[in-house]
């Protein structure tokens, strides 16, 4: 599903160059859970924003389905995101204007689903969530673990081909952490792919592989088994 | 999606509703302002529209004199409209509209002194469009007893009853019937005559039937051959299609006038289309149209000060929207969607302000009506009021929403999610600009204020060179002229009535000139027109005017070959020695005898002019009386039981000199409060826009303010911090202010001939005010910020 080669990102600043990605090179396959993990400032967040096509790389190939989409602009780049991939975040980053469900259907009014289509959608996903009971809260008003379970619901309603998860349990605790982990891990079954960025040793044992990152290059890649 | 869109919008104003209060409570204010002003300027621009014939309808006037006693006669002689129609063939109609005075009308038991009645020519109803809804269109006077009136005159002398036929009275014994109704003019009607007799009534009483003379020795026969009286409005149709060159138009009648009255050569004549004539003068030059530019200018700046509230507050806030904006990017919306999200914002928080606005101007619509002297009314029939209305609201909503719209859709949103937006240095800098803008132009309509201010007290307190303090003046009747002697007698046996006199004119607002005159060594090419006083003896006396040279008239019958000229006559004649000089005006020959300090017998506005003074009671028909402030009841009412004695119960109608003189200066007047309400607006929307920076300033250097003060920053030293900021721009705004306050104010002193000096201590008032007013506004929010307990305020920070 994803190939990328040589890839290669900088930071500029008005004195220091700092090398974020250095010729990275890795593949991803479709139905794999894969968890990308290494120290801060290693450039596991850059790739996975690369790999989300939020950022754009500076040099090398990064082909997506088959496409080589390194040179897309941004336009054709969020085309491709929104039909194709979900996003979960450390920091949940749910609407706080907008409720639980309308948070949920936000994606699916951005691609053009009928307004009949997306309450069921939104309704089956939410229930798969187990949070259907908190569909008209605010997300000030929910817990931690409840707001990233919406996350995720927001990031499968669109039933993307692959969800990036970037420290999805790092602002919960154990127990909530956990849940997380095991929604994820029945995505994945059901065959979604999964990128996950993570500090957690824990975390990453729920994956198939994990690739070790340090100065913006692969230093290691374990098999999960 | 719009209703998504909405939805977001409504529940971020309900979430922010300190800065939403302050966006609508902002473009609420402006938008009031700012349309009552435009609805202003529309009506001001749409006088006389309504007539079908505008186009082609022209205001006919002549310049007479040179020098410093030129000035434009808008009342014409009337034989001009008589060979302008039959000699040009242009011409397709005329109409002349000749004004008397005021005069009383009775029907039955109902009597009225009426100001608004004419002597014109039938095509008055015809070539404007006031067409006869009541009486016979054709004949809309059958003869010289005939009247038209306007339905509302009907209403006051008939009621219900049916006007046509009626016969009211006009002063002791005219009879006169109606025949004829039109409707009520339109409030931009530059005519108002709401009682119309035919012109050749006019002729028949004053030529006809009293066999009037121009100079004692040729009678005129009728008003078409009188080439000396300047009475009469003239407007002439020209004939549709044809391509109106004015200039020849002007010539042809030139070539009339000088053909039968050579001796007035050069005689220019002046065409004034029909629509400018509400806003420009007679040789078009600028009239009303300064005030209605100034205002139209003014309103757009409250607009624009109120938008840039919104663009202020919206775009500073927007790095608190950086997370939504970017959350909604990676989930799938567009820069086009988000941009309609952004807009759908401003327009709901628009719509909110425009219900407030619409509400507030229906209840303030009396009193705006009232304080601008307009009658707007704002039924939904009005096309052009809503239409006014209309583009005002889309042009401020696109001015306020679009540049926002337009940054926050473009945050990127990897660097908005970690915070990081950089809407930088660039928007706060054009933020700065605006800030700097708004407060400018607050600071120029300050500067106008007070400028406006002190030439309304310059005019108050303006010495005139006479005394008008408590003098009432009343006009005689028929009756009364020849007995003013007994009249004055009686009178001042009421120890209320301190001196009495009587002139031929209006001290306060001025009368008629004439440049029928010569004198010993008068120039060739010199035409001056003088202003003709007829004075009784004791007229200078009462008024407290001086004689600076010479001596002034005794009552002896010498007197009335004796002239008295004004300084500036003195000077624009050339004379170095004027007493004992022969002098003619019009038929009296005679000598000057004295010279009078100049004084103000006319608008300050306008240069003193050449005057003479002769003496001549018989045609003194205005009367002056002194009392004092505490007994003046008791002078009116010996005023008004002589009045009684001679005119029965036609109304006593007086006016204190003060009065009118203050009444010239309405219109000015009015510019003042006008434009004290206009900068009080827009400094409070301005404080409005500058409480909210300021508020999101302290809130987002809540965490510097909170290290600054753990490292042993004092409460004042913040409080510096925060304000200076502003201060800055306060500042900037000040500078750019002051050059195009002078300039604007400037202009606008230009139109009185006599003004106040524009000094540093306006600029120094308007600068400190500003500052003073707008660190006030920073330093509440400065204060709690300053003062707010530090480790709070970085754990918020965080």
């Amino acid at each position: 599903m994803i190939k990328i080669t040589n890839l290669e990102k900088f930071y500029r600043t008005e004195e220091v160059e700092t090398i974020a990605l250095n010729k990275l090179s890795m593949e991803v396959n479709t139905g794999e859970f894969v968890a990308i993990m290494g120290p801060s400032g290693c450039g596991k967040s850059t790739l996975l924003n690369i790999l989300g096509m939020l950022d754009d790389p500076d040099n090398g190939s990064y082909v997506f389905n088959g496409v080589e989409i390194a040179h897309f602009n941004e336009r054709k780049r969020a085309d491709l995101r929104k039909h194709n991939i979900g996003f979960v975040f450390q920091s949940f980053n749910l609407i706080d204007e907008l409720t639980v469900f309308e948070n949920v259907e936000l994606p699916l009014i951005y691609t053009g689903v009928s307004s009949a289509d997306r309450v069921k959608r939104v309704e089956e996903v939410l229930d798969k969530m187990q949070i259907m009971h908190r569909r008209n809260h605010y997300p000030q008003q929910l817990s931690g673990g409840q707001q990233q379970r919406v996350a995720i619901a927001r990031a499968v309603v669109n039933k993307p081909k692959l969800i990036l998860a970037d420290e999805p349990t790092g602002n919960l605790d154990s127990s909530n952490g956990n849940d997380v982990m095991e929604l994820l891990t029945d995505l994945n079954e059901q065959g979604t792919t999964i990128i996950m960025v993570t500090h957690s040793e824990h975390d990453a044992r729920y994956s198939h592989r994990i690739i070790r990152l340090l100065d913006g290059q692969t230093v290691m890649e374990n098999i999960m088994v | 999606m719009y209703k998504n869109y909405l939805k977001t919008a409504w529940r971020n104003i309900l979430g922010n509703k300190f800065y939403a209060s302050i966006n609508v409570a902002g473009l609420t204010v402006g938008l009031v302002v700012g349309l009552f002003m435009l609805l202003w300027v529309q009506d001001e621009l749409s006088y006389d529209k309504f007539n079908s014939k505008a186009d082609n309808i022209y205001k006919i006037g002549i310049v007479g004199g040179t020098g410093i006693s030129k000035q434009i006669f808008n009342n014409i002689i009337a034989p001009v409209a008589t060979f302008a129609k039959r000699e040009v063939p242009e011409v397709q109609d005329a109409v002349r509209i000749m004004t008397l005075g005021n005069a009383p009308f009775r029907y039955k038991d109902k009597v009225f002194y009426e100001d608004d009645f004419a002597f014109t020519d039938a095509s008055y109803f015809t070539l404007f469009d006031f067409n006869l809804i009541k009486g016979d269109k054709r004949h809309p006077f059958p003869d010289n007893s005939s009247i038209v009136i306007t339905e509302d005159m009907a209403d006051k002398y008939f009621g219900k009853e049916d006007p046509i036929g009626k016969v009211v009275t006009l002063g002791q014994d005219e009879q006169l019937k109606v025949t004829g109704v039109i409707p009520n003019y339109p409030a931009n009607s530059s005519f108002k005559y709401r009682i119309l007799m035919p012109l050749a009534r006019f002729n028949d009483l004053a030529y006809i039937k009293n066999k009037k003379s121009y100079d004692n020795k040729t009678f005129i026969s009728s008003m078409d051959a009188d080439w000396s009286m300047f009475g009469f409005q003239t407007y002439l149709l020209l004939k549709p299609g044809t391509t109106v060159n004015t200039t020849a138009l002007e010539k042809k009648l030139q070539a009339i006038h000088e053909r039968n009255k050579p001796e007035d050569a050069p005689v220019p004549y002046l065409t004034q289309p029909l629509l400018k004539m509400h806003l420009y003068k007679a040789d078009g030059t600028d009239g009303g149209i300064s005030t209605v530019r100034t205002f139209g200018i003014v309103a757009l700046m409250i607009l624009v000060i109120a938008c840039i509230n919104y663009v202020n507050l919206s775009t500073a806030r927007s790095m608190l929207r950086a997370k939504e904006v970017s959350m909604r990017k990676i989930i799938g919306a567009n820069k086009f969607q988000l941009f309609m999200q952004f807009m759908a914002e401003t327009t709901l928080l628009f719509v909110i302000a425009a219900i407030f606005a619409f509400a507030l101007m229906f209840v303030l619509l009396p009193y705006y009506n009232q304080f601008s002297g307009k009658q707007i009314a704002l039924s939904l029939s009005s096309y052009n009021i809503w239409a006014c209305i209309l583009v005002t609201l889309i042009g401020t909503l696109a001015a306020s929403s679009i540049y926002p719209a337009l940054l926050l859709s473009s945050f990127e949103p990897l660097k908005a999610l970690k915070g990081r937006v950089t809407i930088g240095i660039g928007n706060a800098a054009f933020r700065r600009i605006l800030v700097v803008l708004q407060f400018a132009v607050s600071i120029v309509l300050i500067i106008g204020t007070l400028i406006i201010g002190k030439q309304l007290k310059y005019i108050r307190d303006k010495n005139l060179g006479y005394d008008k303090g408590n003098v009432l003046s009343f006009s005689m009747r028929d009756e009364m002229i020849p007995h003013y002697d007994v009249i004055k007698n009686e009178l001042q046996k009421n120890p209320a009535v301190l001196g009495i006199t009587r002139a031929g004119r209006d001290i306060v607002t001025g009368g008629s000139s004439t440049g029928d005159t010569d004198w010993d060594g008068k120039p060739a090419n010199s035409n001056m027109w003088f202003n003709q006083i007829y004075a009784d003896k004791d007229l200078l006396s009462f008024f407290k005017m001086k004689i600076i040279d010479g001596a002034g008239f005794t009552g002896a019958v010498a007197d009335s070959a004796h002239f008295l000229i004004n300084e500036t006559a003195v000077k624009e004649m050339g004379l170095k020695n004027p007493i004992g000089k022969r002098l003619r005006v019009q038929t009296v020959n005679g000598t000057i005898i004295g010279v009078v300090k100049d004084f103000h017998f006319a608008s300050i506005h306008k240069q003193i002019e050449p005057a003479v003074f002769q003496y001549n009671p018989n045609n003194c028909w205005k009367v002056y009386l002194k009392t004092t402030g505490r007994d003046a009841q008791s002078a009116i009412a010996s005023a008004q039981a002589m009045w009684k004695q001679y005119n029965g119960d036609i109304p006593f109608n007086f006016t204190f000199l003060d009065e009118s003189y203050k009444k010239q200066y309405t219109d000015d007047q009015r510019t003042g409060s006008l434009f004290n309400m206009f900068s009080g607006i827009a400094i409070i929307i301005s404080c409005l826009g500058l409480f909210g920076l300021a508020t999101y300033s302290a809130q987002v250097k809540t965490r510097e303010i909170g290290i600054r003060k753990v490292l042993g920053a004092s409460v004042s030293r913040i409080i510096g911090l925060l304000a200076a900021e502003f201060m800055v721009l306060i500042i900037i705004a000040i500078v750019i202010a002051i050059p195009v306050g002078w300039y604007a104010m400037s202009a606008w002193l230009r139109d009185f001939a006599y003004k106040i000096n524009i000094t540093w201590v306006v600029f120094l008032l308007a600068g400190g005010g500003a500052t003073f007013i707008a660190l006030a506004t920073i330093s509440i929010q400065s204060v709690k910020a300053a003062i707010a307990n530090p480790v709070k305020s970085l754990k918020n920070g965080e």
